[in-house]
């Protein structure tokens, strides 16, 4: 008896290190997306209570993907996805390489690589609607004084400029994730392979494109999973900087979402986004997530 | 080209490459720094004025309240709440990822990477989209705009993370450890305290800064989750220098000081620690 | 007075059962040696005497106490780990009273027992560094004297020379060695080199697959293997295994070559039985380059293939009935590859092993 009670206990106790993690999760997550699921089904609205117990089916979904505002926007989420981690991807991998190569006061600049991370994502659409201001920002003011310019250019006014700067601000806000990590990775890169490379006939490129990159990609997965964790960041950007203007040329799906929930009052549709919006999340953190897993099972073959 | 020459322009390149660099990385948030020691005739001037003449306090009394011209915003209020909600909920958070990540990193269990893959999913619910049924079920609990309603929330959001690094951490330190302090006649709860803990304890630290920073950060939730200066916290409160067509670009760069400093010494503070986090917890799996 | 006692000891892993029923009684000061390959079960059949693994099924004592459902630390044993373990937030001093510190012993007793311990290790200029200034053998040092402050019942030791570079292993080895004769106690010691087996064991246990294959002193283990695979494992170079048929009371080999059965061994084969015979390199010697006076003999002539000096002797390779076969020449002169020479082969210590269950024929 007494053996048996040890055995389990030996196997409970994971369980129970691990309950009150999956209970606030279960409680604070879980439990409002079943929630907002059931909403999501009925035509609420924030002004009329009532209208919560109204069972409408798929109806909002339906209205949803019949929506070319919806789609337009989904289509711009993506895209800006794409470009950002893939800049901030490129740009990141270039900053660690000239990092990696400066011998002088490289925790320094690592050190101040790390800031934009901490801004408070609020704090960086604001900073840059300072600085795009078309009248008094720095970037106007600058390009005229140097005579680049002599007019006022609408950085967040015109629906492509405003795209540009939207995204300049998430890249400037986030690339250091990949720098840091990227740079992480040059640092604990052996030095065996690359010099067995260069005695084997490998020119530079050849180096860094068949031995230096394989071996920092599974960095890059973190710093891919790290981001696909909270790009909804860029929905507080996005609402300071334009708000999805100008006439919902920058609109994503997040603040589509705060749109027509918070400000239209229909929780039932916004909630049908949101889950869109949720499995998008979703789907981005698990494609790089199983990446990084396969990625690190070939490291470990490496040790 | 001589190879001296050579690596002189490259040497050169290097540098200005790096000098580039840090004047796209650090200009933005030093000229918002910069902007909020200045009065606001001359962030507005044209032509604009580029060497400020005198650096000026009167932002910060203004928004505090001191000074005859104030502004009514409660920015005491505001920080004393991001102070206190930060650090409630980081705590927490801490107590629960310590427990679960040591649970990760050293027991063995069945489907551990897709308990692990779990968590993460869940903090992968975009803000924005937590924030409506959260709203609603707040609503009901009668925990709106309460301080205790937005820590239960950032203790949720802050948890995976919390896990993901502190697993790195316990998993950089030999299990060998622990079984020397058990045999050497600690309990096992003995043996963490004494020997674990202490070993992890700049890691834990350094998860704890990044829980403390997301919560200190984070708007998109907290922006409908509080309404009044009973809860509303710093990153809702600079909304309150927008009116509809304006803004009190002066009012919100010292405010945007405030927010900034806190962030930018814990962050130095334990930027290796968390570097090495991070890369623990991905790469060994 | 502590002996160690296991009483059909098993473990398994859910389904998977790694080891397999083990029975082993060690004497109160004895120092015994589990040695085989990895994967043979050993470091798990030593930590269940530690306590840090389940005991699956059977028995375990300590002194006179059963010990299978006490924790680690009531068990009064101490351990020394093959990463040594050392607590690298503490200085020496305090790695090695932390279990007394930790049993509420007065800083006094502590002062006293950790002087004591740092005197017989020779690190008392050494306690006030913390592990990652010490080199690797001075670590190792700390961790015996971690084990030996307890004055516990046991030591269990887990591999705890194969983070150590050659030389330092060879004087580490000497000074556990030393350390047994100078504090007398149980000693339960984990291996999978066979040497510090030898060198160390009164009794070695070699293990095989969750099996105990042999136990005995390393004399017994290395004069009588039981099996072709203790034989193979004991001693170095490893002993040579033929493939034969018992034929006209002789050994013939698959190429013709018959050797006569060795006179010990004569009663215990029959006629037409598939055996493998075996035979250590030390035993095969170049007429006149021989160490031993041996009682019963033979010549063999065999072609070198390749001579490998090593200074004092010479080690040939040669073939028999297609199999490589190792062979010794002492007192050596050069020799050329494909020469001919006649070897003596001494038949009383050779060996004959069953084909079919591997066992040495007078196990039966």
């Amino acid at each position: 008896m007494l053996r048996y009670l040890r055995t389990r206990q030996a196997k409970l106790t994971p369980i129970l290190l691990l309950s009150p993690a999956l209970l606030t999760m279960l409680f604070v997550v879980a439990l409002p997306l079943l929630f907002s699921l059931y909403t999501s089904l009925t035509p609420y609205r924030l002004t009329r209570p009532e209208t919560i117990e109204t069972f409408i089916g798929l109806r909002n979904y339906m209205r949803l993907f019949s929506d070319p505002d919806f789609w337009s926007a989904f289509g711009r989420t993506i895209l800006f996805l794409a470009i950002a981690l893939n800049v901030e991807f490129l740009l990141g991998l270039g900053i660690a390489l000239l990092i990696n190569r400066i011998t002088w006061g490289q925790r320094t600049l690592r050190t101040i690589m790390m800031f934009p991370m901490m801004f408070s994502p609020i704090l960086v659409g604001f900073q840059f609607k300072f600085i795009f201001n078309d009248n008094i920002g720095i970037l106007n003011n600058a390009l005229q004084s140097l005579g680049i310019t002599d007019q006022a250019i609408p950085w967040l006014v015109d629906a492509k400029l405003a795209m540009f700067s939207i995204l300049f601000a998430e890249i400037w806000m986030s690339t250091s994730v990949f720098a840091i990590l990227l740079l992480a990775g040059l640092f604990a890169m052996p030095r065996d392979p690359l010099e067995a490379a260069k005695v084997d006939g490998c020119n530079s490129w050849q180096v860094f494109r068949h031995i230096t990159l394989p071996f920092i990609m599974p960095f890059a997965f973190i710093a891919m999973t790290i981001r696909s964790l909270d790009v909804a960041r860029a929905y507080d950007i996005v609402s300071v900087m334009t708000g999805g203007g100008p006439a919902g040329r920058t609109e994503l799906l997040w603040t589509l979402i705060a749109r027509t929930g918070y400000e239209n009052t229909r929780m039932g549709q916004a909630n049908a986004m949101a889950y869109v919006s949720t499995i998008l999340s979703i789907a981005f953190t698990y494609f790089f997530f199983t990446k990084l897993v396969a990625a690190r099972r070939y490291m470990g073959g490496a040790e | 080209m001589s190879r001296a020459l050579k690596n002189r322009l490259r040497a050169t390149a290097l540098w200005f490459a790096t000098f580039l660099l840090m004047i796209v990385i650090s200009v933005p948030g030093l000229w918002v720094v910069l902007s909020g020691f200045r009065p606001n005739r001359e962030i507005l001037a044209k032509p604009p004025v580029w060497i400020p003449e005198k650096l000026t306090l009167n932002n910060f009394a203004k928004i505090f309240g001191f000074g005859q011209d104030q502004v009514a915003i409660p920015v005491l209020e505001y920080f004393r709440n991001s102070l206190v909600i930060a650090t409630t909920s980081t705590l927490i958070a801490l107590i629960i990822g310590m427990a679960g990540g040591y649970a990760f990193a050293r027991f063995r269990f069945r489907f551990k990477n897709t308990w692990f893959l779990g968590l993460m999913l869940f903090r992968t619910v975009p803000g924005i989209a937590l924030s409506l049924p959260v709203f609603m079920l707040w609503s009901r609990l009668g925990i709106i705009d309460t301080k205790l309603g937005l820590i239960i929330v950032y203790v949720s959001l802050n948890v995976p993370f919390t896990i993901w690094l502190i697993d790195g951490f316990f998993r950089q330190i030999p299990g060998s450890l622990s079984e020397a302090a058990q045999v050497d006649g600690c309990t096992r709860w003995q043996a963490f305290w004494r020997i674990e803990f202490p070993l992890a304890r700049s890691g834990i630290a350094a998860a704890g800064v990044f829980a403390f920073l997301t919560s200190w950060n984070e708007f998109a939730l907290a922006s409908q989750l509080t309404r009044s200066t009973d809860s509303k916290t710093l990153p809702v409160g600079l909304m309150d220098f927008t009116a509809q067509f304006t803004i009190d670009w002066a009012g919100m760069s010292a405010m945007a000081f405030i927010i900034i400093v806190p962030a930018l010494i814990l962050t130095f503070i334990v930027q290796k620690h968390l570097i090495a986090g991070l890369t623990f917890g991905g790469v060994k799996g | 007075m502590a002996g160690i006692k296991l009483e059909n000891v098993t473990k398994a892993y859910g389904k998977l059962e790694v080891v397999h029923g083990i029975d082993l009684e060690i004497a109160h000061n004895e120092f015994v040696v589990l040695v085989g390959p990895s994967g043979c079960g050993k470091s798990t059949t030593l930590r269940m005497i530690a306590g840090l693994e389940e005991i699956t099924g059977g028995v375990v004592r300590i002194g006179d106490r059963v010990v299978n459902e006490l924790p680690p630390r009531k068990r009064n044993i101490s351990m020394v780990f093959q990463n040594y373990a050392l607590y690298p937030h503490m200085n020496v001093r305090d790695n090695l009273g932390f279990g007394l510190k930790i049993a509420g012993h007065t800083a006094a007793v502590i002062e006293e027992r950790v002087a004591e311990a740092a005197d017989i290790l020779g690190l008392s200029e050494l306690l006030d560094r913390i592990p990652a200034e010490l080199s690797g053998g001075q670590r190792q040092r700390v961790a015996m004297g971690r084990a030996i402050v307890r004055h516990p019942d046991a030591f269990l030791f887990d591999e705890p020379l194969s983070n150590l570079d050659a030389k330092l292993r060879v004087q580490m080895r000497a000074e556990i060695k030393k350390l047994h004769a100078k504090v007398a106690t149980t000693v339960v010691y984990v291996t999978h080199d066979q040497v510090e087996a030898m060198t160390l064991a009164d009794r070695i246990v070699v293990m095989k697959d969750g099996y105990i294959e042999q136990i005995g002193t390393p004399m017994d283990v290395f004069n009588h293997p039981v099996s072709t695979f203790v034989a193979s494992f004991i001693g170095s170079p490893p002993m040579n295994l033929i493939p034969a048929t018992i034929s006209d009371g002789t050994v013939r080999f698959t190429d013709g070559t018959a050797l006569p059965v060795p006179n010990r061994l004569k009663d215990l084969v029959r006629e037409g039985q598939e055996v493998v015979f075996g035979i250590r390199a030390d035993d095969i010697t170049p007429i006149g380059h021989g160490i031993h006076e041996a009682r019963e003999t033979t010549e063999i002539e065999l072609e070198v293939d390749l001579a490998e000096l090593l200074g004092s002797e010479t080690l040939i390779y040669s073939r028999l009935a297609g199999q490589e076969v190792q062979c010794k020449m002492f007192d050596p002169r050069d020799l050329t590859p494909g020469e001919r020479l006649t070897f003596r082969l001494s038949l009383d210590k050779a060996h004959i092993f069953d084909a079919a269950s591997l066992q040495s024929v007078r196990a039966h």
